[in-house]
């Protein structure tokens, strides 16, 4: 597992970079305030569709939580480790020993109402036109190591061009009621969330 | 209704300018095996979800389907970008008289079988996520009109991100039939099923 590191300077320039990069490429980001709580720490459940999500999800992050971010991409990701991982960047290696001790120390952050970690419980990249949304088991030994001491927040995003020739990102979130969940209503409550954003999406018309 | 005065030398300039232009702004584009019916014109009934439509449909008229290219445009989208004129676009105004004309002068294109023209049968622009297209009466109005051999065909656009931060453009590519053979309400439903099966295509999609 490669954890994330801290250096003042290097995740300002990334920071920096990844705010002008997604203002260059996208017309403009979509989202609605969500209510959070300031003394808890943020469990972000996203869709995975691509590359974006991470960085849209920063720029959310930056203008709405005002978190520190973290993220758990997978080892293998093409991404350069040794520069992202002081971006917030830790991995997880599915099918390993290892990939416990990734999802302890996404649980361990949340253990600092300053930290919100991103989780994409997909585990792999899908189509942005998926209609089912699966999540992998680990995704719940985060949430119950986490308990109540913080928010689990559900982020889906769909990108659209529409009439611009750049495209405009849409970030659903919805807040989650606390209190005790299992894998089958973590998984429920998400589709659903999902399905109302995606006939939120679909019902756009210029 | 402004005709259109298509040049070939401009227009081929233009198709590989485009191509060029989208290879840029795309990662991928990538067309899904589909056979063009031989000596039949082409209809090509586009969704519309974007500023790059029409870009789509010049691609798939140039490089894919061999054909002259015709493009339908809102009359005063072609005002405003009168060059497109020189390349194959005419115009349509919804909700006048002379929108009878357009229709048929689409349908006068497609007596010839070297001609494509691209039509957006939604007349609006909606979400790529959309299910359900709308098909537009008109379309029914223009199809009645051809005279020569033409094919009708469903062209589904969506874009995926995948591995890269640029975007791919998956084109889907569907045979409607021919002019003439197919009721309007039949057309309707083929267009509706064949869009649903893209978008399923579109999940299990290799990247």
């Amino acid at each position: 597992m490669i954890q994330n590191k801290e250096n003042a300077l290097v995740r300002w320039i990334l920071h920096t970079y990844v705010k002008a990069l997604v203002k260059l490429r996208f017309h403009e980001l979509v989202f609605d305030p969500v209510d959070i709580d300031p003394n808890k720490p943020i469990l972000l459940i996203a869709n995975h569709f691509s590359y974006w999500d991470s960085l849209i999800l920063f720029v959310v992050n930056q203008r709405l939580f005002k978190r520190k971010f973290h993220v758990m991409a997978k080892e293998d990701t093409e991404a350069p480790l040794w520069f992202v991982k002081y971006g917030g960047v830790f991995t997880v290696k599915r099918g390993s020993r290892d990939m416990l001790k990734s999802l302890d120390y996404a649980a361990g952050l949340l253990n600092d109402p300053q930290n919100m970690v991103l989780l994409f419980p997909q585990g792999k990249l899908h189509a942005n036109f998926v209609e089912r949304v699966n999540f992998e088991k680990g995704v719940m030994r985060v949430v119950d190591a986490a308990g109540d001491k913080c928010q689990i927040i559900f982020a889906a995003t769909f990108v659209q061009y529409l009439q611009h020739k750049r495209p405009t990102a849409t970030i659903y979130l919805q807040t989650v009621p606390s209190g005790p969940l299992t894998f089958e209503q973590l998984e429920i409550s998400y589709q659903k969330f999902f399905d109302d954003s995606k006939a939120k999406q679909t019902e756009i018309v210029l | 209704m402004i005709p259109a005065r298509r040049v070939p030398w401009m227009s081929n300039v233009f198709a590989k300018y485009m191509r060029y232009r989208m290879r840029k702004a795309f990662n991928r584009i990538e067309v899904m095996p589909f056979e063009a019916k031989p000596g039949h014109s082409i209809l090509l009934l586009c969704n519309h979800f974007s500023w790059w439509d029409g870009f789509f449909g010049n691609y798939l008229a140039y490089w894919h389907l061999h054909r002259n290219l015709y493009i339908m445009m809102q009359h005063d989208h072609l005002e405003k970008r009168w060059l497109f004129n020189y390349f194959g676009g005419f115009s349509i105004e919804k909700g006048t008289r002379e929108m009878v004309q357009s229709l048929q002068y689409a349908a006068g294109l497609l007596n010839d079988p070297q001609n494509l023209v691209v039509v957006f049968p939604q007349g609006e622009l909606i979400s790529n996520h959309a299910t359900e297209v709308g098909i537009e009466r008109g379309i029914d109005r223009l199809i009645k009109n051809i005279k020569g051999p033409c094919q009708i065909v469903y062209s589904c656009v969506l874009i995926d991100y995948f591995e890269s931060l640029k975007p791919s453009a998956y084109i889907h590519l569907f045979d409607c039939g021919v002019a003439g053979e197919v009721p309007f309400d039949d057309l309707v439903k083929n267009i509706n099923t064949f869009h649903k099966k893209a978008l399923e295509d579109q999940i299990k999609v290799e990247h």
